[in-house]
C-alpha cells in the first residue's frame, strides 16, 4: 500500500502549484484552473484519509466538493465570457473599473 | 378706551414700514405720506391717553413671554411725555420728509426705514422692562446705521453709518452687561412673584433695590451709564454724532431731536432710582454730562458745516441733561422732571434748527457755511424760524430753552453748594459758548453778502408748515408747559413702591445732603406730589439772586458777544482768509482736540490694529498651525497606508500566503523553544 505520506506530499506540490498560479498569473482562465488544483489538492486529502481511516465521509465530502467546484467554474467562466466581451481581454491587470 | 390702543402706538409705524418696503415704490413720494400718517396716528393715541390718564394714572399692560420675562406697556408721566414729544415731532419731520426727499431713488426705502425707527424709538420708550428696552434700543441702533448709511454709495456715509453702529456697541455690551448683573441680584433674592408681574419689569425693579448690594448697585448702574453714554454721544462715545450728519438732514434732525440720542438720557430717567441708590452712580453721571457739555461746545465753535455746528451742540446739550439728572444726587428725583423738561423743549428747538439747516441746505445744495450767507435775503420764513430756534437754544429769557436750561444750571448750583462746584462751572461756561455758536451760526449763514453762487429761492410749503410749527413750539413750550410739566414728572416714582429716602440712605446722599434730596421723601406717599413740588418751590428762593438771573446774562452775553464778533465780519467775509489753521486754539478746535487722529488714526489702527494683528498671528501660526500640522500629518500617513487597499485580489493572497507562512514559522519556533 502507497504510504499516505506520498498522498499527502502529492496534495501539498498540487497545492503550492494553485498558490503560485493564482499569486503571479494575470490571465482569468489560468486563475480558474489554478482554483480548480487547490480544491483537487484538497479532494486528495480528503479521499486518502478516508482510505487510510475505515470511514466513507471524507469520500462523501470530496463528491461534494466536487460539484461545489463544477457549479464554481460554470459561474467563474460566464463572467469570464463576458469579461471578454466587455474588455476584449481577460488580463485582470487591465479590467480595473472598479479599483484605483 | 384709548389705553386698550396703547399697543398701536407701535403698530402702526410698523405697518407703515411693510407698507413702504413692499409697495412704496409705486406709491407717490415713495409712500411718505404713509409714515406721515401712521405716526400721527400715534400721536393722537398717546393724547388720548394722556387725556384719560392725566393728572395721575399709569397704563400698564403685560403679558407672558417666557420664563421669567414677559413682554409689556408702561405708560407712565416719565413715558407719555417722551411718547408724546416723539410722536409729534417725528410726524412734523416726516412731513417734512416727504418734500425733502422728494425724487430721490431711495425714497421709499428712506420712508421704511423711517417708519421702523419711529416705531423702535416708540416701543423703547413704553417698554414695561428692560429687556424689551434693550431689545428696541438695539433696534434703534440698527435704524440709524440703516439711516446714517442712507447713501451708501458715498464713501464717507458708509464709513459713517459704521462708525455710529461699532461707536454705540461698545455702550450696549455695558447695558447688555448691566441687564444680565441686575438680573443675577434680583434672581438671587428668591422674590415672590404676584400675578403679572415678571422680573426685570420696573415696578419690580424699584422695589427691590434696597435689597441688592450697594457695590453690585454700583457696577449696573455704571453699565446702564455705558449704554446712555454710547447712545446720547456722551464723552468719550460721542464720536459717531457729528459724523452721523452723512445721512439725509431728516435723518440728523430724527436722530439729534427725537430719537436715538434721547433714549440715553431716557434710560438713565426710567432707572434713576436704581442711580440714585448706587453710590457714586449720579456723579458719574453728572461728571460725564458736565465735561461733555463743555467739551462739545468748545468744538461747535469753530466748525464750518452748518449741520456739524448742530450736531457739536446736541452733544452738548444732552450733556446739560445728563448733567441735571446727576444733579439729583442733591436734589432729589425732581432731577427728572428738570432733565426731562430740557429733553422735550430741546428736541423742540433741535428739530426747528436741523429742519431749518436742511430748508438752507436744500436750496443752497451745500453743507458749508463758508459758501452761505445772505441766505435771508430769499428764505424769509426759513431765516425767521431758525431765529427763533437759535435763541431758544441760546436761553433767550421767556424762550423754551431759557426755561429748560435756567432750571438745570440753577440746580447745578445746588448740587454745587451740596457736593462740588466744578459741574455748575462747566455748565455755565458751555451756557455762554453754546450762545456764541448759535448766533455765529446764523449770523454767518443769514447775514452778510453771498459768497458763492447758489439757488435763490424759498423752499416748499410742506416743509415751511412744519418748520412755523416747531417755531412755535420751540417758542412756546416753555412758558406754557413749565409748571404743570414739573408737577407732572415729580408725581412719575409715585406709582411705584420706591422710596427715596431708603434709597438715599444706601446711596449715601442723605448724610451728605439732608436738606433737599431726603425731604419729599420723608413724608409717607400720601401727598407727595404736593410735597415734591413745595419742596421745589421752596429750594428755589434758597439761591441768591445772582444765580437766579445768571442764566440770563450768560444767554444775552453770549449772543452780544457773537453779534460783535461775526454780525460786522460776516459783511466783509472772505472764506479764503477764515481757515483758521494758523492760530493753534481755533486748529484744536477745529481739528476737534484730534480725537479723530487719536481715537482712529492712533488708538484703532496702532493700538487696537496692532493688537488683532498680534493676536490673528498667534491664532494663524500657533493654533491653526498645530492644528494643521497634525492634520497633514495625519493625512499624509493615511495617504500612505491606502496603497495596500490596492483592489487587486492577488495581492491579498499573497499577503495571506504570507501571513499564513510566518505564523506556522512562529509557532513552530515557539514550539522548539518550549513556549507553548
Amino acid at each position: 500500500m502507497i504510504p499516505l505520506e506520498l498522498y499527502i506530499l502529492l496534495a501539498s506540490i498540487m497545492f503550492t502549484i494553485g498558490l503560485y498560479g493564482l499569486v503571479t498569473q494575470k490571465n482569468g482562465v489560468k486563475l480558474m484552473m489554478c482554483i480548480e488544483l487547490l480544491l483537487n489538492s484538497a479532494n486528495i486529502n480528503l479521499v486518502a484519509f478516508s482510505a487510510y481511516q475505515p470511514n466513507v465521509n471524507g469520500q462523501v465530502f470530496a463528491l461534494f466538493s466536487i460539484a461545489l467546484a463544477a457549479a464554481e467554474a460554470g459561474v467563474g467562466f460566464a463572467i469570464m465570457i463576458a469579461l471578454y466581451r466587455l474588455y476584449g481581454t481577460i488580463d485582470l491587470d487591465t479590467i480595473k473599473a472598479m479599483r484605483w | 378706551m384709548y389705553s386698550d390702543l396703547a399697543y398701536l402706538i407701535v403698530g402702526l409705524p410698523v405697518l407703515a414700514f411693510v407698507l413702504c418696503l413692499f409697495i412704496g415704490r409705486h406709491l407717490p413720494r415713495g409712500g411718505g405720506f404713509l409714515t406721515a400718517l401712521a405716526t400721527f396716528g400715534s400721536l393722537i393715541i398717546s393724547l388720548g391717553i394722556f387725556t384719560e390718564t392725566y393728572p395721575s394714572g399709569i397704563v400698564h399692560q403685560s403679558m407672558l413671554w417666557f420664563d421669567n420675562f414677559d413682554i409689556g406697556i408702561l405708560i407712565d408721566p416719565l413715558a407719555l411725555v417722551m411718547l408724546l414729544m416723539v410722536t409729534f415731532v417725528v410726524t412734523l419731520i416726516h412731513t417734512y420728509a416727504n418734500g425733502y426727499m422728494n425724487g430721490d431713488p431711495g425714497a421709499d426705502r428712506y420712508f421704511a426705514e423711517a417708519a421702523l425707527f419711529t416705531a423702535a424709538m416708540l416701543g423703547l420708550i413704553y417698554s414695561d422692562n428692560l429687556l424689551q428696552l434693550f431689545i428696541f434700543w438695539e433696534l434703534v441702533g440698527l435704524c440709524s446705521y440703516l439711516l446714517i448709511g442712507f447713501w451708501y454709495r458715498k464713501p464717507s456715509a458708509a464709513a459713517a453709518a459704521k462708525k455710529a453702529f461699532l461707536t454705540t456697541r461698545v455702550g450696549d455690551v455695558m447695558f447688555l452687561a448691566a441687564i444680565i448683573l441686575l438680573y443675577n441680584n434680583l434672581a438671587s433674592l428668591n422674590i415672590v412673584l404676584k400675578p403679572g408681574e415678571y422680573l426685570l419689569q420696573f415696578p419690580v425693579i424699584y422695589a427691590h433695590l434696597t435689597q441688592i448690594p450697594p457695590a453690585q448697585l454700583t457696577l449696573i448702574a455704571l453699565g446702564l451709564l455705558g449704554g446712555a453714554v454710547g447712545k446720547s454721544g456722551q464723552f468719550p462715545l460721542h464720536v459717531w454724532l457729528p459724523d452721523a450728519m452723512e445721512g439725509p438732514t431728516t435723518v440728523s434732525a430724527m436722530i439729534h431731536a427725537a430719537t436715538m440720542v434721547t433714549a440715553g438720557v431716557y434710560l438713565v430717567a426710567r432707572m434713576f432710582p436704581l442711580f440714585y441708590a448706587a453710590p457714586y452712580g449720579l456723579t458719574a453721571v453728572a461728571a460725564v454730562g458736565a465735561f461733555t457739555a463743555l467739551f462739545a461746545a468748545t468744538m461747535g465753535l469753530t466748525a464750518f458745516d452748518i449741520k456739524r455746528v448742530l450736531a457739536f451742540s446736541t452733544v452738548s446739550q444732552l450733556g446739560f441733561m445728563m448733567a441735571g439728572l446727576g444733579t439729583g444726587a442733591a436734589v432729589g428725583a425732581m432731577a427728572v422732571g428738570v432733565a426731562m423738561f430740557h429733553l422735550i423743549g430741546h428736541s423742540f428747538f433741535k428739530a426747528l434748527l436741523f429742519l431749518c439747516a436742511g430748508s438752507v441746505i436744500h436750496a443752497v445744495n451745500t453743507n458749508d457755511m463758508r459758501e452761505m450767507g445772505g441766505v435771508g435775503k430769499y428764505m424769509k420764513w426759513t431765516m425767521y424760524t431758525m431765529l427763533i430756534g437759535s435763541l431758544s437754544l441760546a436761553g433767550f429769557p421767556l424762550f423754551t430753552g431759557f426755561f429748560s436750561k435756567d432750571e438745570i444750571i440753577v440746580i447745578a448750583y445746588e448740587y454745587g453748594v451740596a457736593i462740588n462746584f466744578l459741574p455748575y462751572i462747566f455748565l455755565v461756561l458751555a451756557a455762554v459758548l453754546t450762545a456764541i455758536y448759535t448766533f455765529r451760526m446764523w449770523f454767518t449763514v443769514f447775514t452778510g453778502k453771498e459768497r458763492s453762487d447758489y439757488g435763490k429761492h424759498e423752499s416748499p410749503s410742506i416743509m415751511i408748515i412744519p418748520l412755523v410749527i416747531l417755531a412755535i413750539f420751540a417758542f412756546g413750550f416753555g412758558l406754557a408747559a413749565q409748571g404743570g410739566f414739573y408737577t407732572y414728572l415729580d408725581s412719575n416714582f409715585e406709582h411705584y413702591d420706591v422710596n427715596f429716602n431708603e434709597l438715599a440712605a444706601i446711596g449715601g446722599h442723605a448724610t451728605e445732603e439732608p436738606k433737599l434730596a431726603g425731604e419729599p421723601a420723608t413724608e409717607p406717599s400720601a401727598s407727595e406730589a404736593g410735597e415734591g413740588s413745595e419742596a421745589e418751590s421752596e429750594a428755589e428762593p434758597a439761591e441768591p439772586w445772582y444765580i437766579q438771573i445768571l442764566p440770563i446774562i450768560v444767554a444775552l452775553g453770549g449772543i452780544l458777544i457773537a453779534s460783535l464778533f461775526y454780525f460786522d465780519k460776516v459783511k466783509k467775509f472772505d472764506p479764503s482768509q477764515v481757515t483758521g489753521e494758523k492760530d493753534p486754539l481755533r486748529k484744536l478746535l477745529l481739528k476737534g482736540y484730534y480725537q479723530h487722529e487719536i481715537m482712529t488714526a492712533w488708538f484703532s489702527e496702532t493700538i487696537v490694529y496692532g493688537t488683532a494683528l498680534i493676536c490673528n498671528m498667534i491664532d494663524i501660526k500657533l493654533v491653526d498651525g498645530w492644528l494643521n500640522w497634525f492634520s497633514s500629518v495625519v493625512m499624509g500617513f493615511a495617504q500612505n497606508v491606502r496603497k495596500v487597499q490596492s483592489g487587486v485580489v492577488q495581492n491579498y493572497i499573497t499577503a495571506l500566503v504570507l501571513g499564513v507562512v510566518v505564523l506556522v514559522v512562529v509557532i513552530t519556533m515557539a514550539k522548539e523553544v518550549g513556549l507553548i
